[in-house]
């Protein structure tokens, strides 16, 4: 018996290598990666000049570990042992309590004030009235349930600084103090994701209400439906598997006429569309979030036919998704633009569409890293 | 291929076991032979051929050698054309470079043109390794190796190609034909390379990305914080160097090999002196068996000696890389070495130890700063940061990342030292041994593999040698 645990190391070692390489050559490869939202390596082009170059070798090496056996596995044993050795948020993501993830806080300092100056030079141009919010990041709106040991989320400084050059012309809506008090005792982000939720939204809707004058319906106006099973962007990098899943609310409109509301999504050269605010096929993923609006995309038109008049432009970037459904019980026309994708001018678009409000909504995390405002005019 | 890769540990090494244990045994070198010019084509398909033109040279040479040993002259004329040939190769592929930026730099009116030559891997290691072999024919010191087959096995050895240890063939002349695997060894082969692929992924790793972040932080960090990165990049070179040792000759055991140990917890040293004998023993005794004792060693008096020494500490800061900065850093511990040899050494005999270790700590850590920066300038202004010129505390923005690695740092800072191997030498209970061992090496491949598996992050530092 002493015998068998004195040579056992040996055996140990080889029988996880063998078996390893075993199950690489049998296991069938997949060619997408859900977690990581891209599509894996292919087995390399072998001839003779790429196995001269080292070519072959290289992307070998890339096709084996993300085909590894067992991936999702061990990439979790690692991030639980990450965080037992200390390094909270060793993959960008920290854990905090009660399950909630936060990414770190964004860096971009320079070139938010960058984007603040395309944003004013365009609203000291336009003859129609430019609303702007940014959404602060969840690291700093629910920071007592930061872990104890983190990097300071600066979003009161930097949205600030960012306010300070924006000028007269942009009305600019600050939502950072009722958040930090809301979120106390309601759930504003996700846990597994960095969006908000559709309480997040609708808290930034009716601060938005004073300001672009409109009266924001009251919650009992909406009935909620509840989906559950989200696991966002968060939880793919965190790889902390056992973490619960997050629900995600559909709220209607109780009073919502049937066949009011129409979706127009163009897309280049694709366009769809859609009687609802909510893509249902999009929770059959397992990123749910595109649920709202069916995700990104260049040029999105919601009419809602229960609204007379009123038309407004979202230049916007992901976080508009959950708040456009909202707003548009006040407009019968939202144009939304992302500057990701739509690369004409936006003045143009605001003068053919009659606009009567263009609205700029950000979270401060996407815009800090956005290199796409300089597309406003 | 480096060791700490998907597929060397589950393509190559599987193979590389099966193939060759089911080699008779007399074919078993043919059969390492061949999977070493794989292992070496693997990351620089055409540079293998350079590796063969050494091991011709010196293959050539030794026979030449063997059959002239009653002439003199003729004898001395092909060790020194060898010599010649040897340094040549290393000269051209490693320091062309260099030679020509600096002097264009000293003579900018000659216009020099720059080669550009990528450095092959390993050939530092390997064209020190077959040298040894030449100048100890040539003494007469070993046999002249007459199978082709078993003189490309011992300089190609996978295990020590790329990052040493420096193997001299003295060492290893009689395994090469003589050796005899079993079980008991290899174990003993499986157990060092876990112990070496954590040291490698599970400390040097996170050292490294722990010094990557301070040292971009620049300014933010504050002497603290540039202290806690040199200290980092500190364990980071001791446990990618000595894991990578260690991993080598792990390998080496489960083919039969018993190579020389490189490392000895250089960290526990009490002085610089004692530092060199326990840091890459094998590049240390390589120096002192082929340059300085045949250029007298101590035995021609203190001047001379000094001389020797400067030659030494040059050529080992030349060694480790092409540039003025690796140079610095050998004569800087030419210059302690010789400091201590003429009368340090017993001044720190006299005081308490703890002086000795925390003298000879400083100058190491300090010694890194020259040994990792090439930049001049960069350097310059990382000295003066340790020394305050950016303030002494680190800023709020770097304290939360300092603060996530000091588990990691205490536990590289415990096995820097020879604790837990006191600890389980102390153990007589076998049982207890037996599980260590295991759980050991499961936590090891479980943890390992999960590292890799969620990082890309797997430079090995040795490589640029």
């Amino acid at each position: 018996m002493k015998k068998v645990f004195q040579y056992l190391p040996a055996f140990l070692f080889c029988g996880f290598i063998f078996v390893m390489m075993g199950l690489w050559l049998v296991l069938p490869k997949t060619l997408y990666s859900p977690q990581e939202k891209r599509t894996l390596a292919e087995f390399p082009e072998l001839n003779g000049n790429t196995l001269l170059n080292g070519d072959f070798q290289k992307k070998l090496d890339t096709y084996l570990s993300d085909h590894m056996p067992g991936r999702n596995f061990f990439v979790g044993v690692n991030a639980v042992y990450d965080l037992a050795s200390g390094r909270n948020g060793s993959k960008g993501i920290y854990l905090g309590e009660d399950g909630y993830l936060f990414p770190k806080p964004a860096e971009g300092g320079e070139n938010l004030l960058k984007n603040a100056a395309y944003i004013k030079e365009f609203a000291d141009d336009s003859d129609i009235p430019v609303y702007m919010t940014v959404i602060p990041s969840s690291g700093y709106v629910n920071r007592d349930k930061l872990p104890w040991n983190h990097e300071s989320y600066r979003d009161n400084e930097w949205i600030g600084a960012f306010c300070g050059q924006l000028g007269e012309k942009v009305h600019f809506v600050d939502v950072q103090e009722t958040f930090v008090e809301t979120a106390a005792d309601t759930q504003l982000y996700y846990k597994t994701d960095h969006h908000w939720t559709s309480r997040g939204a609708f808290e930034c809707y009716q601060a938005l209400g004073k300001t672009m004058g409109y009266t924001p319906l009251a919650e009992s106006a909406f009935e909620k439906e509840t989906v559950s099973g989200f696991y966002g962007t968060s939880y793919a990098k965190a790889a902390l598997w056992f973490l619960p899943p997050d629900d995600i609310e559909l709220w209607h409109n109780r009073s919502q006429g049937k066949d009011a509301v129409k979706v127009n999504i163009k897309d280049g050269a694709d366009s769809k569309s859609n009687n609802s605010y909510f893509f249902r096929e999009q929770l059959e993923n397992d990123d749910k979030y595109p649920v709202f609006l069916d995700g990104n995309h260049s040029l999105v038109r919601i009419t809602n036919e229960d609204v007379p008049t009123g038309t407004l432009i979202v230049i916007k970037d992901s976080y508009a998704h959950t708040i456009v459904p909202f707003l548009s019980q006040h407009y019968h026309d939202i144009i939304m633009v992302d500057l990701r994708y739509y690369k004409k001018e936006v003045s143009a678009l605001a003068a053919q569409e009659k606009a009567d409000a263009i609205l700029l909504l950000y979270s401060l995390d996407n815009l800090a890293a956005d290199t796409n405002l300089s597309y406003l005019f | 291929m480096v060791f700490s890769s998907f597929i060397f540990l589950f393509g190559f090494l599987p193979v590389v076991l099966a193939l060759y244990y089911i080699t008779p045994r007399r074919f078993r070198n043919l059969t390492l032979f061949v999977v070493d010019l794989v292992f070496y084509s693997w990351g620089e398909p055409m540079l293998v051929l350079l590796m063969m033109v050494s091991v011709l040279i010196n293959y050539i040479a030794g026979i030449l050698l063997g059959a002239r040993r009653q002439k003199k002259s003729l004898s001395r004329f092909i060790f020194v054309t060898a010599i010649i040939l040897n340094l040549g190769l290393l000269g051209f592929f490693k320091y062309v470079g260099f030679i020509g930026e600096t002097l264009q730099f000293v003579l900018p009116f000659l216009n020099i043109p720059i080669l550009e030559v990528s450095l092959p891997i390993g050939i530092s290691f390997y064209t020190f390794q077959t040298m040894s072999y030449t100048i100890d024919v040539y003494r007469n010191a070993v046999k002249v190796q007459k199978n082709f087959i078993d003189f490309g096995t011992y300089v190609s050895l996978f295990p020590q190609l790329i990052a040493g240890p420096i193997v001299r063939y003295a060492d290893v002349a009689e395994q090469l034909v003589h050796r005899r695997e079993n079980l008991q060894q290899f174990t003993d082969g499986v157990k060092l390379f876990l112990i070496g692929l954590a040291k490698k992924v599970l400390l040097a790793n996170q050292m490294g990305i722990l010094w990557d972040s301070i040292r971009k932080s620049g300014e933010a960090s504050g002497a603290l914080g540039a202290w806690v990165g040199i200290i980092a990049y500190t364990f980071q070179i001791y446990f990618d160097f000595s894991g990578y040792s260690d991993m080598a000759i792990g390998l080496g055991k489960m083919f039969g090999f018993e190579f020389v140990k490189n490392f000895d917890y250089p960290y526990i040293s009490k002085s610089i002196t004692e530092f060199w004998r326990r840091w890459h023993i094998s590049l240390g005794t390589w120096f002192r068996e082929y340059v300085y004792i045949p250029l007298g060693g101590n035995r021609k008096g203190l001047g001379r000696q000094i001389i020797n020494m400067s030659v030494v500490w040059f050529l080992t800061g030349l060694w480790h890389g092409a540039s003025w900065n690796f140079i610095l850093w050998g004569v800087y511990f030419g210059i302690l070495l010789i400091i201590e040899k003429t009368f340090m050494l017993k001044v720190l005999k006299k005081l308490p130890a703890i002086f000795g270790h925390i003298y000879a700590l400083i100058f190491i850590v300090l010694g890194w700063v020259l040994f990792y920066f090439e930049d001049m300038n960069e350097m310059g202004s990382f000295v003066a940061r340790l020394f305050g010129a950016d303030g002494w505390m680190m800023s709020s923005d770097v304290t939360p990342t300092v603060l996530a690695y000091v588990p990691l740092l205490v536990i590289a800072l415990l096995v820097s030292t020879p604790l837990f191997t006191t600890i389980y030498h102390k153990i007589k209970w076998q049982p207890m041994q037996l599980m260590i061992d295991n759980v050991g090496c499961v936590l090891s491949l479980l943890l390992c593999t999960a590292s890799l598996a969620s990082s890309s992050y797997n430079p090995f530092l040795y490589f640029k040698f």
